[in-house]
């Protein structure tokens, strides 16, 4: 599959894809972040990976993240997000909600 | 959902505080994500090139995700307000004229406003320091009794009366009374004795008030009564002051000869009655010795705490039922006082609160003042609004330029406001820089007794009150023009080059100068009575010639008589010997000292009684002959005292002619006899004096009666000398001719006879002199806001008026044409205003004197000079009308 042919994230899964990510890894950076979810999704889903920086300030001042500086591998200067108690709430329920409408979704398409 | 919570705020304060270091990380991030990606597509084999392009492209556009993050933070519209604020900044700079003129109107109006309504709040509004002072209520006529040994001839009269005493008692009314006076004692200080302000008060007065000693005690019980220990207690600043702050609790201090303890010392900044310096006890009853701080009489303040639940009303009725009571038994030869006494309480009121008794008349001045700076304040905000109209509508080609462009409208009335915001703050700015000056000048207006216990300070409510109509005038009429230009039509505007104006602005503008108009020629009329009183007050007959006059007072409360004359006639002699000094004399009251002085009731020897006739009562005066001869009051019959009518000669005096015309209008009063107070021997006229005005210049005129000094003797003196000397000089040496009598001797009030009187108009001079001011600022605002609207009218029509000359029209045509546009406003704001002014002198009535509400020149003069102002106004405008070039007018389009 070409990169171009890979499906955009919808609009506001963003943040909970973040969460998801960091639910399961125990730190990541943002570059980190954004390779996790295109390998989490087979490759399907792309994220226009600038965008995972604003996300990501959002989440921070929401408190559902904690940012830390540290070194990369290569030695390099990364901030690591962690998830907060508080994030971890939040993505129970953003997933429950996304699931609540994606079933919903579902029983539209699927014929009767 | 999330609700956003304390430490999500606190973050975003960090944000807010760290926004650099935070976007430094930011970068820094960014950075690393596109060197990972860029690495990552070389580890898969693109070329170095490529992979760097691919991976930007891949991270988006990085200014755009700055701003998304900025975003997040909260920090944009912060961004935007500093740009708007730059740029409202840039845009003042550039019209420095505009922004002075606002910041200059919005600050007179901000600035006289807070300061009048910082005197009121002192005045009127601020609770008395003392507990619960809504209780405090003063009771009118209610006095101390005299003790039988000091009043035996009045002893049988004064039964039919309500005394403290009595109200005492009334424990279901009160809950507490007490009586306090103001007066005046010499202090042994070593060479330099001290004349001090003392309050007489009674036992329990402080802590009635609810004041209390901040060392030591209250007066006991025992002090309280007649020939009681001798205590006093001082006030903090006169034991820090004078006495030097040191431990003088039960050392003693020597008051008119007597040695007194002091017991106690009252809490900084109490002061009460009238700036107080030190109090002793009003016994109750009174003796002889309660008098000695005073000039013949107890000048006291009878007042009491209402007892729980009872209103004022309630007081006041069944105080004045008490006094009928009382009054209808006397059937003795006094009863015909009663009528007089209890017609006197029933028009006041028996129980008024007491800080309105303390401001007394000064009461209606300020309520009048008031509304001359809310009538200065609206033409302020008028003016303002004006100005900023006039403003947006020449910014409007810009304004619909910049929409055209892509400005966001919202954006656009957000700069309008950044800048009526600036515009209004540094007015409110620089009105807190005025309000003091002003305030300075009213409180020459405050009571005196309110003096001290409550002193007028910057209130900063009423500055708040006063910018924030001034922001709201701003914000009102900066922001409403912007948002009609900008929703206008752009390419229109920008066709007719802004000309085609929007006619709503332009009525407003129109209806803004006519209020503006209407509420100046308010006041220039209220201005106009005011000056007009004050020159009649001041152009009064006073019976005298102040000029070159000086005084002195002073107090020999315990010489005997023979020693005290002596003291005078050295200082008399002194001064009489002095080459430079024209004359010198002695009285026991100066004239309008502002202090009302003793009447007492006279009969003529001949009279024939007919019952129903009230009884004149007179001044009492002592004067010696170089008295009258000093203060020019003319002899006008007989003759003047000379020192031949001392006290073993047979009683004389000399009255005033409305006395003379009140005992004999159809005769020659000298020779005749009068009785004085209904007891003494007869006494002699030897002679009749002009009228001179005692009490006020503004009050009318009483009988007086002067009798000799060396027959009556005074305790109590007045010296005066007249030189063309220097004042200065002249004072010198009436200090130096009492220093060489009687180096112990202290002295107080040394100034010129001018300043007695220019004291006694302060308060009227005071209020003429600020309302004038607001009357004379309103005009300058009025005519700036005519020059204004024509001169807006004649750029808006230039093209017009270029045609209308390439066409014939004279400048006599066209400055016509320029008159018409505000010809219609000007009469239409006048005839308001005036009509307003009518209706409205009534309430200022009670401060004019001699001058009718409705005085027809005041009424002619005032909206004369408003025409000829704003004719002024006119002029400019319409000679740059009148000189339109008709080619530059074709050569612009």
């Amino acid at each position: 599959m070409s990169p171009d042919a890979r499906e955009e994230i919808l609009p506001g899964t963003l943040d909970m894809l973040i969460l998801k990510t960091l639910a399961a890894r125990h730190e990541l950076h943002g570059f980190g972040i954004a390779e996790a979810i295109e390998t989490g999704s087979g490759d399907v889903l792309r994220v226009e990976e600038g965008s995972l920086y604003p996300a990501l300030q959002r989440l921070l001042i929401k408190g559902w993240l904690r940012g830390e500086w540290g070194k990369t591998a290569e030695n390099r200067r990364a901030r690591y997000y962690r998830l907060t108690a508080a994030g971890r709430k939040q993505l129970e329920a953003e997933v429950a909600s996304y699931r609540r409408v994606s079933l919903a979704i579902e029983r539209i398409l699927s014929p009767a | 959902m999330h609700r956003p919570n304390v430490l999500e705020m606190m973050r975003r304060v960090r944000y807010l505080v760290f926004r650099g270091r935070y976007s430094a990380d930011l970068e820094e991030e960014m950075r690393l994500h596109i060197a990972l990606r860029e690495a990552k597509l070389v580890e898969r084999g693109a070329a170095p090139v490529d992979a760097h392009d691919t991976a930007l492209r891949r991270f988006g556009n990085r200014t755009n995700l700055r701003a998304r993050s900025r975003d997040i933070w909260g920090l944009n519209w912060l961004d935007d307000a500093f740009a708007d604020i730059r740029f409202a900044f840039r845009r003042l700079r550039a019209r420095p004229g505009f922004a002075l003129a606002t910041i200059l109107v919005a600050a007179l109006g901000i600035g006289a406003t807070t300061a009048v309504f910082s005197a009121i709040d002192a005045a009127l509004i601020r609770p008395l320091p003392f507990a619960h002072p809504h209780e405090l209520v003063t009771l009118r006529l209610i006095s101390v009794p005299l003790e039988p040994a000091a009043a035996p001839s009045l002893s049988a009269e004064t039964q039919h009366y309500l005394y403290l005493t009595d109200v005492a008692k009334m424990h279901d009314l009160f809950s507490g009374v007490g009586e306090y006076a103001s007066g005046g004692l010499n202090m042994e200080n070593g060479p330099r004795p001290l004349r001090v302000n003392v309050g007489v008060v009674t036992a329990h007065l402080f802590a009635l008030l609810g004041v209390s000693p901040e060392r030591g005690r209250e007066f006991t019980d025992e002090e309280g009564k007649p020939h009681g220990p001798r205590a006093v207690i001082l006030s903090d600043a006169f034991w820090r002051g004078p006495l030097g702050g040191d431990d003088v609790l039960g050392t003693s201090i020597r008051l008119n000869g007597n040695a007194y303890t002091v017991v106690g010392i009252m809490p900084p900044s109490f002061n009460f009655p009238n700036e107080s310096q030190l109090w002793i006890p009003l016994p109750v009853p009174m003796t002889i010795a309660t008098f000695a701080p005073f000039r013949g009489y107890v000048p006291s303040v009878a007042f009491a705490r209402l007892a729980p639940g009872v209103s004022i009303d309630e007081a006041n009725g069944q105080l004045l039922s008490r006094w009928r009571q009382v009054l209808h038994q006397n059937t003795g030869p006094t009863a015909k006082y009663d009528e007089r006494t209890l017609r006197e309480l029933a028009a006041g009121h028996a129980v008024r609160p007491l800080q309105r008794s303390l401001v007394g008349d000064a009461r209606r001045a300020f309520v009048i003042l008031s509304g001359a700076a809310i009538l200065l304040l609206l033409i302020a905000c008028a003016n303002v609004a004006s100005m900023l109209l006039s403003d947006a509508a020449a910014r409007r080609p810009e304004i619909a330029l910049r929409a055209a462009l892509g400005a966001s409208q919202s954006r656009m009335v957000r700069q309008v406001l950044a800048e009526s915001v600036m515009l209004a703050s540094a007015g409110a700015a620089l009105g807190r820089a005025v309000a003091p000056a002003v305030l300075g000048v009213l409180r020459a207006m405050m009571p005196e007794h309110l003096a001290g216990i409550a002193p007028a300070q910057l209130d900063l409510r009423a500055l708040a009150f006063a910018a924030a109509l001034a922001l709201g005038t701003g914000l009102a009429f900066g922001s409403w023009p912007a948002a009609i230009a900008a929703r206008a039509n752009a390419a229109e505007m920008i066709k007719s080059g802004g000309r085609g104006a929007t006619s709503s602005l332009g009525s407003a503008r129109r209806i803004l100068m006519t209020a503006e108009l209407a509420l100046t020629v308010m006041l220039l009329v209220g201005s106009g009575l005011m000056i007009r009183s004050l020159a009649r007050v001041l152009d009064q007959r006073m019976g005298m010639n102040p000029e070159h006059v000086g005084t002195l007072e002073l107090s020999m409360p315990d010489a005997p008589r023979g020693i005290e004359m002596a003291k005078v006639h050295a200082m008399l002699s002194r001064l009489a010997a002095e080459p430079d000094i024209a004359s010198a004399g002695v009285v026991n009251d100066l004239p309008l000292r502002g202090q009302g002085g003793i009447s007492i009731a006279v009969t003529a020897s001949d009279a024939v009684k007919t019952p129903g006739d009230s009884t004149p009562f007179a001044r009492y005066l002592v004067a010696n002959g170089g008295y009258f001869e000093t203060m020019g009051i003319r002899l006008l019959r007989g003759r003047l005292f000379t020192s031949a009518d001392d006290s073993l000669a047979p009683p004389v005096a000399v009255i005033s002619e409305t006395l003379a015309r009140t005992l004999w209008p159809n005769a020659d009063p000298v020779g005749k006899t009068f009785v004085v107070g209904g007891f003494q021997p007869p006494r002699t006229v030897i002679g009749v004096v002009a009228d001179v005005r005692e009490q006020t210049l503004d009050g009318s005129v009483l009988p007086e009666m002067y009798f000799s000094l060396d027959g009556s003797g005074a305790p109590n003196l007045a010296l005066v000398a007249r030189s063309t000397m220097p004042p200065k000089a002249l004072l010198a040496r009436l200090r130096d001719a009492v220093r060489a009598a009687d180096p112990s001797q202290p002295v107080y009030n040394v100034r010129t006879m001018d300043d007695v009187i220019a004291a006694d108009v302060v308060p009227r001079r005071t209020n003429t002199t600020l309302i004038a001011m607001f009357g004379a600022i309103a005009l300058a605002l009025a005519a700036f806001g005519v020059y204004a609207v024509v001169s807006y009218g004649v750029t808006r029509r230039a093209r017009e008026f270029g045609i209308r000359a390439a066409v014939g029209a004279t400048g006599r045509d066209i400055a016509a044409l320029v008159g018409r546009e505000i010809a219609w406003i000007l009469a239409l704001g006048l005839t308001l205003g005036l009509a307003a002014a009518w209706t409205l002198s009534r309430v200022l009535s009670a401060l004019l004197y001699e001058v009718s509400g409705h005085d027809v020149a005041t009424f002619a003069l005032a909206p004369a000079v408003l025409l000829l102002s704003a004719l002024v106004a006119t002029l400019g405008p319409a000679r740059r009308a009148m000189r339109v070039d008709p080619s530059d007018v074709m050569r612009a389009e």
